[in-house]
C-alpha cells in the first residue's frame, strides 16, 4: 500500500497544473457541500427548537398596563383549559430588564428605551403544540391584548425554508459532484493513457489489475482528501467568523457556537464524500483502460 | 512447457498462424525462425496470452490457455520471463527499478527483491549500471537489463522475441551467449524468435521454422534455412 501511495504522490507532484485543477474543483464542490450541510443542519436545529417549545406570546398594547387582578383572571382562565404547562406574566419593567440583558453591549440602544415604551406580555407554554392555536384565539379575546404570536407560524415558515435549502443544496451539490467526478476521471484518464506502455509492461510481468489500478485510485483519493481538508477548514473559518453575528440573529435559540465534535463529524463526512468522488473517479478511469 | 495443437490465429483475413502443432519440453533451448510475418511473434504473444487463439489448443506450463481465467493470468505471466526487441524499459525508472518490476508486482519483501535484483544484474554484468537510467545506457546494455528483468523472478521459461534485432552482430552474440549461460545455469526453457542466421547457426539447438503461419521444419539440431 505504501509503495502505491508513494507512486501516486510522485505522479501528483510531477503534474502540478493537473493537480491544481483537480484539487480546486474538488475543494469548491466540497465547500458547497459543507456550507449547504451546515445551513440545512442549522435550520433543522432552529426548527426543532421551536417545535419542542410550544409557546404563545400575547402582547398588551404599549399604552395599556393590566392590573394584578386582571392578570390573575387571565391566568386562571387559561389554566382552566388544562392545556397549559406554564403561564408567566412579563410586566413592562420585566420586559425592560430582558431588553437590557439582550442589548447590554450596545449602550446607545439602552439609553433610548424606557419601560413605558415596551409592552407587557403573557408567555404561555402549552402541553402540546396542537393546543397553541386555541390558546392564541382565547388570548386574542382578552382586553388590552394587541398582538398574539405563537410558534406554529415560525415552525411553518422555517419548515418551508429548511425544505427549500435542502432541495437547492442537494441539486447544486449533486450537480457539482457530478462535474467534479467527470473532471477527476478525465484528469486521471489522461494520466492512464500517458502510461499505457507502462501498464502493458506491468501486465506482462504478472501484475494483477488491482496492482495496476491502485496508484490511480490513490491519486483520486489524495485529490479528494486534500479538497476535503481545505473545504472543511474554510467552512469552519467562515462559521467561526460569523458566529458572533449569528448569535445575535438567532437570539434565544441555543445552537451556537457549533460544538467541535459536530464539526469533526462534518469533517468525516466531507472526507468520505471527497474520497468517494476521487477514489471512484480514479477507479473508473483506470478500469475503462484495463478493460480495453 | 509449450504444447500447441492445431493452433490458428487470424488478424482479419490474414492468417498469422494456421493449424500449428508443436511441443517444446522443459529445459529446451529452441530457436524459432522464419521471415517477418511468419508467425513467430504471434506464437510468443499467444504463449503469454497477450492474444487469444481463434481455434486449437495451447498449453503453457500447466495452464490450458483456452480455459485460463482472467484472475489466473498474472500467475501464468509470472512463470514466464519475456525479452523484447525494443527492450521495453521504463524511461523514468533506473535499471535497478526496472529489473525489480516483476518482483514488485508480486509484493515480495524489499530485502528479497534487493537480493534477487543484485544477483540478476551481476549475472548479466550490469551491477555497476544499476543506478543509471535507460537513456544513459547503450543498446547492448539495455538488452542485458531486459534480460535481467526476464530472469529476476526465476521463471520456468524465457520467451525472447527478436532480442538481437536492434543490436550490432557482436553485441547480439553477447546477448545470446548470456541466454545460453542462463539456460545452462538455471535450467530455464528458452524460446528465442529470431531471423538472425549467424546466431542460429552458431549453436546446434533445436530450430522450429515457420513461414506464413505454418510449420516448415522442426529440426532438433538445425540450422537457419
Amino acid at each position: 500500500m505504501s509503495s502505491h501511495f508513494t507512486t501516486a504522490a510522485n505522479r501528483i507532484r510531477r503534474s502540478p497544473y493537473q493537480t491544481l485543477a483537480a484539487v480546486s474543483i474538488m475543494t469548491m464542490t466540497l465547500f458547497l457541500a459543507c456550507a449547504f450541510f451546515l445551513i440545512a443542519a442549522g435550520s433543522q436545529a432552529v426548527l426543532k427548537y421551536f417545535e419542542t417549545r410550544p409557546q404563545v406570546n400575547a402582547f398588551f398594547a404599549t399604552d395599556f398596563t393590566p392590573s394584578a387582578s386582571q392578570v390573575e383572571i387571565i391566568k386562571s382562565d387559561l389554566a382552566a383549559t388544562g392545556t397549559t404547562d406554564s403561564i408567566t406574566y412579563i410586566s413592562k419593567e420585566d420586559a425592560l430588564t430582558i431588553y437590557k440583558e439582550l442589548n447590554k453591549n450596545d449602550p446607545l440602544l439602552l439609553e433610548a428605551v424606557t419601560a413605558q415604551m415596551l409592552p407587557a406580555s403573557i408567555e404561555v407554554t402549552a402541553v402540546n403544540p396542537s393546543d397553541l392555536k386555541p390558546l392564541a384565539d382565547r388570548l386574542k379575546e382578552v382586553e388590552g391584548i394587541s398582538d398574539v404570536r405563537y410558534a406554529e407560524d415560525v415552525v411553518g415558515q422555517l419548515s418551508k425554508w429548511t425544505a427549500s435549502v435542502r432541495a437547492i443544496g442537494i441539486a447544486l451539490v449533486g450537480a457539482h459532484v457530478f462535474i467534479t467526478f467527470t473532471i477527476i476521471m478525465l484528469i486521471i484518464g489522461v494520466k492512464v493513457a500517458n502510461r499505457r506502455e507502462e501498464i502493458s509492461l506491468l501486465q506482462l510481468v504478472g501484475a494483477t489489475p488491482g496492482y495496476v489500478a491502485a496508484p490511480f485510485i490513490w491519486e483520486g483519493l489524495l485529490y479528494g482528501l486534500s479538497g476535503a481538508f481545505i473545504a472543511w477548514g474554510v467552512s469552519y473559518l467562515v462559521l467561526l467568523y460569523s458566529t458572533g453575528f449569528l448569535i445575535g440573529f438567532l437570539t434565544g435559540v441555543p445552537i451556537l457556537p457549533v460544538p467541535v465534535i459536530f464539526m469533526l463529524e462534518v469533517l468525516a463526512g466531507t472526507i468520505a464524500l471527497g474520497a468517494l468522488v476521487g477514489g471512484l473517479g480514479g477507479f473508473l478511469a483506470v478500469r475503462r483502460y484495463l478493460k480495453a | 512447457m509449450i504444447t500447441a495443437r492445431n493452433l490458428t490465429k487470424k488478424f482479419g483475413d490474414i492468417s498469422a498462424l494456421t493449424d500449428l502443432t508443436i511441443s517444446i519440453g522443459p529445459g529446451e533451448f529452441v530457436f524459432l525462425t522464419g521471415p517477418s510475418g511468419s508467425g513467430k511473434t504471434t506464437l510468443l504473444r499467444l504463449a503469454m496470452r497477450d492474444l487469444l487463439p481463434d481455434s486449437g489448443s495451447l498449453i503453457v506450463n500447466t495452464h490450458d490457455l483456452a480455459k485460463l481465467k482472467k484472475k489466473d493470468l498474472p500467475a501464468l505471466r509470472r512463470e514466464i520471463g519475456t525479452v523484447f526487441q525494443d527492450f521495453k524499459l521504463l524511461a523514468d525508472r533506473n535499471i535497478w527499478e526496472n529489473v525489480s518490476l516483476p518482483l514488485e508486482v508480486r509484493r515480495l519483501p524489499q530485502s528479497q527483491i534487493d537480493k534477487a535484483v543484485k544477483i540478476a544484474l551481476e549475472l548479466v554484468g550490469l551491477a555497476n549500471r544499476a543506478t543509471l537510467f535507460p537513456a544513459q545506457l547503450s543498446g547492448g546494455e539495455l538488452q542485458r537489463a531486459g534480460l535481467a528483468r526476464a530472469i529476476v523472478g526465476k521463471p520456468k521459461m524465457i520467451l525472447a522475441d527478436e532480442p538481437t534485432g536492434n543490436l550490432d552482430p557482436k553485441t547480439a552474440r553477447v546477448i545470446v551467449k548470456l541466454l545460453k549461460d542462463i539456460h545452462a545455469e538455471l535450467k530455464t526453457t528458452v524460446v528465442m524468435a529470431t531471423h538472425n542466421a549467424d546466431i542460429v547457426n552458431l549453436y546446434s539447438h533445436r530450430v522450429i521454422s515457420l513461414d506464413k503461419g505454418k510449420l516448415i521444419k522442426d529440426n532438433p539440431k538445425g540450422k537457419y534455412e
